[in-house]
């Protein structure tokens, strides 16, 4: 199974049309790749299901970076009890 | 991305009807959770069913409870007429932004985060208005709960209250989005129906005064009722709601009044900036509107029932039925206290009663029809003082007693409610034995109070409805004979800061004012010479632009019987100075003649940061001081309103010659108050200005002005 951050990777990378392979944990979903606010809604309904997590959509849009969602995710998925690589 | 192209509003169609009665909405940042906002307010547009079409729009969702969810409204493939966005306030302003390119002509933002929260939201709400004034579209919002259109033609829940209310003649406008929620299930619990209601938050687009305008057009509203919590412009709510309460098609306006909006940081030197509380000038808002201020949500439902549901009374005479002695004359002094008429009945009517109720019943007005009263001797009773042309209103008190047939009795007035078309109230006293047939009354739209009193106060508000539409609107006075070219030369001359008090004058004479005869005297000399031409006594007075206050300077002297008088008081005055206040620049004095005493009354304007000039009249002295006794009007005033003023004081007896005193020169104050609405008026830079006082005279005879004060900024 993929880790957490590849998976984040992969759906910033289709969310937002940006090549893959190019993305770092230290991007910002706004300032390195491009997002606009109403992407960032999208990106977190987009994480909601690929992991089966709720997100409190607040919370969530506050975060900015990749590695910050990574942590994100990989916290919630332990408060939600859902198994993930990390 | 593209911009859609805007279809056109069909001819006649209101620009806020796309809010109300939208052809298709749709619901941008819902979720999927329900009990959450974004869900409920979707879900509540679909329960309330709604007659136009729905969309959801979710960005990364395929579906919303089944229902096809779009990414971007911009993505929608038909024309949208109204958006509601429940987007977190960060993303509002690209949500709204792709609005503006689709075309869509009206928004609510139920969404919080704006300027309620400070800076950073302020600085959102800002956005959010360019991006509506660029495309045009009517806002709702943000920060709101959201609106409900209870028109079959429409039913639309557009909120995140639960239920969608019982259909009514009434519309709520609520500035607080928590309140409405609690009026809703209020109202629901005593089956009163609603035609419109809305939240309109932070008011960002759409205003109090817009919404006035549009429920006044609207067909199925009847009756206005408001809370408000900042009144951001009294003058423009004055004008929208005497449209609105007069005129062709008139409907009542019911308002509460909450909160107070921060005052200027410029602390008030003078009396009436002080004294100009932001609460009195908006008592003064509202009575120059036609508006009922009432204190509570059930006060404000009280007068509403009897306005929507019951015809407007001929006059103010009242009736009453009861079956128990005490309510009866405990209701007759909360009437007549309340400015309600108890007439006699007459012969016939009291005939009438007399074959209809036993002869221990009280036939005259209180009517008693005894304890043991059951339906048929209360509805010949109330038939009875209905049929009489001296009744214009009648109120059925029902104590519950072991015999009282409580829902007989209440079917009886229903049948007798449907055919008169005078107005009927009821007070069925007491709560769990009488809930039935208040039921039946409420549900047949007969007002009911839990107390007579309540009825009482409630009809005494028809009667301030009924008394404002009879009055004649009075006209703004255009016609006084002022100087402006003279006061501007002055007024706009001037750094900031007060006027001396020859200036002040000056500008006091080119308004009309009464002001004594005066010369501003730069020697002792002079003052002599200046005070043999008017003739003795005089009054000596510094000026000097660094002394607002003179007493504090012993730079006054009174009663200057001769030559040697002033001389020596002129010296006084300027030795006084000296050591008091050495550092300042003494231009010399006001010689004027002595006024004669009289009613010592006050004058006062100022400029409020939110309602512009406002003026404020008082009596003299203590008056003022200490009871605050003072009334408060937004300039400019008509002539109904200055007349208002005076009267309102409550020392005004003293004006009309209370305890053998000679009446006052009201009329001349009531021209005094004309001329300084007008004066600030015409004179945004004034921010305070006092007369105080206005020494005035018996009637006819006049008054003249003692001492004024004015600053600029």
């Amino acid at each position: 199974m993929a880790t957490v951050e590849e998976r984040v990777k992969a759906v910033t990378a289709r969310v937002l049309g940006v090549d893959l392979a190019g993305i770092k944990l230290q991007d910002e979903f706004r300032a390195d790749l491009g997002a606009e606010s109403i992407q960032s809604v999208e990106l977190v309904a987009n994480f909601e299901e690929e992991f089966g997590i709720e997100m409190d959509e607040d919370e969530a849009l506050s975060v900015e970076t990749v590695g910050g969602a990574v942590e994100y995710i990989v916290k919630l998925c332990r408060e939600q009890g859902i198994e993930v690589e990390t | 991305m593209t911009q859609t192209k805007c279809p056109e509003e069909p001819a006649g169609r209101d620009r806020l009807d796309a809010i109300f009665n939208p052809r298709s909405v749709a619901v941008l940042g819902v979720t999927a959770t329900p009990g959450t906002v974004p869900y409920d307010i979707f879900y509540n547009i679909l329960a309330s069913g709604y007659r136009g079409v729905l969309y959801p729009v979710a960005p990364g969702k395929r579906s919303i409870s089944a229902v096809r969810a779009y990414r971007y409204v911009i993505d929608v493939p038909d024309e949208v007429d109204l958006a509601v966005i429940v987007f977190p306030a960060s993303v509002v302003d690209k949500a709204l932004e792709q609005c503006g390119q689709k075309g869509i002509k009206a928004a609510i933002i139920i969404s919080a985060g704006f300027r309620e929260v400070g800076a950073e939201g302020a600085k959102r709400e800002r956005r959010i208005r360019e991006i509506c004034d660029h495309y045009g579209i009517a806002l709702i919002g943000p920060n709101c709960l959201g609106v409900i259109n209870t028109d079959p033609k429409t039913l639309l829940n557009a909120s995140f209250a639960r239920k969608m209310p019982p259909r009514g003649r009434i519309a709520f406008l609520s500035q607080s989005g928590a309140l409405c929620t609690a009026v809703l299930d209020y109202a629901r619990a005593k089956s009163i129906g609603f035609s419109k209601f809305v939240s309109f938050g932070n008011k960002a687009g759409v205003t109090e005064i817009d919404l006035l305008d549009y429920l006044h057009r609207d067909e199925r509203t009847d009756v206005i009722l408001l809370y408000l919590e900042e009144l951001r412009d009294g003058r423009a709510l004055i004008d929208a709601a005497r449209r609105v309460t007069r005129g062709d098609n008139p409907k009542p306006i019911l308002a509460i009044k909450a909160g107070r909006t921060p005052q200027g940081a410029d602390a008030a030197s003078s009396h009436t900036g002080s004294l100009a509380a932001e609460d009195a000038i908006c008592e003064a808002v509202f009575r120059e509107a036609g508006i009922i201020r009432v204190q509570s949500i059930e006060d404000l439902f009280n007068s509403a029932i009897l306005l929507a549901y019951q015809p407007m009374p001929a006059g103010n005479r009242l009736a009453i039925v009861t079956n128990a002695g005490g309510p009866g004359v405990m209701a007759t002094d909360a009437a007549v206290s309340a400015g309600l008429e108890m007439p006699p009945l007459t012969r016939r009517t009291t005939d009438r009663l007399r074959r209809a109720l036993p002869a221990s019943a009280n036939i005259k007005n209180p009517v008693d029809v005894i304890g043991d009263a059951r339906a048929d001797r209360y509805v010949a009773a109330l038939e009875a003082v209905l049929a009489d042309p001296n009744v214009e209103q009648v109120l059925v008190i029902l104590t519950p007693q072991s015999m009282t047939d409580i829902d007989d009795i209440a079917r009886g007035i229903v049948r007798v409610h449907a055919g008169t078309d005078k107005p009927i109230a009821c007070s069925f006293m007491g709560a769990s034995d009488v809930a039935s047939g208040v039921a039946i009354l409420q549900a047949a739209h007969v007002p009911h109070y839990a107390m007579p009193e309540w009825a009482c106060q409630a009809m005494a508000d028809v009667q301030r409805v009924r008394r404002w539409r009879q009055q004649r609107p009075e006209e703004v006075n255009g016609d006084l004979a002022v100087d402006r070219e003279a006061a501007a030369a002055i007024l706009e001359a001037l750094p900031a800061g007060y006027l001396r008090e020859d200036q002040a004058l000056e500008v006091l004479k080119a308004y009309g004012f009464p002001v004594p005869e005066y010369r501003l005297c730069r020697s002792a000399e002079e003052a002599v010479a200046f005070a043999e031409q008017i003739g003795f006594p005089v009054v000596l007075r510094v000026v000097s632009p660094q002394i607002v206050h003179k007493f504090d300077v012993k730079g006054v002297a009174l009663d200057l019987g001769d030559a040697g008088a002033v001389q020596e008081a002129y010296q006084g005055i300027m030795d006084n100075v000296a050591r008091v206040r050495p550092g300042a620049e003494v231009l010399g004095v006001i010689c004027r003649t002595l006024i004669p005493p009289g009613h010592e009354v006050i004058l006062g304007a100022k400029r409020d940061a939110v309602f512009g000039p406002t003026l404020m009249f008082g009596l003299g002295g203590l008056f003022v001081a200490v009871f605050r006794d003072v009334t408060f009007a937004l300039a400019p005033i008509d002539t109904g309103t200055a007349a208002r003023m005076v009267r309102e004081v409550k020392a005004y007896s003293l004006l009309e010659g209370a305890r053998g005193t000679e009446p006052a020169d009201v009329r001349e104050i009531e021209r005094c108050l004309l001329r300084l609405g007008r004066l600030v008026a015409d004179f945004p830079r004034i921010a305070e200005l006092d007369v105080n006082p206005l020494i005035v005279g018996p009637a006819g005879k006049g008054a003249q002005v003692a001492d004024v004060r004015i600053r600029v900024d």
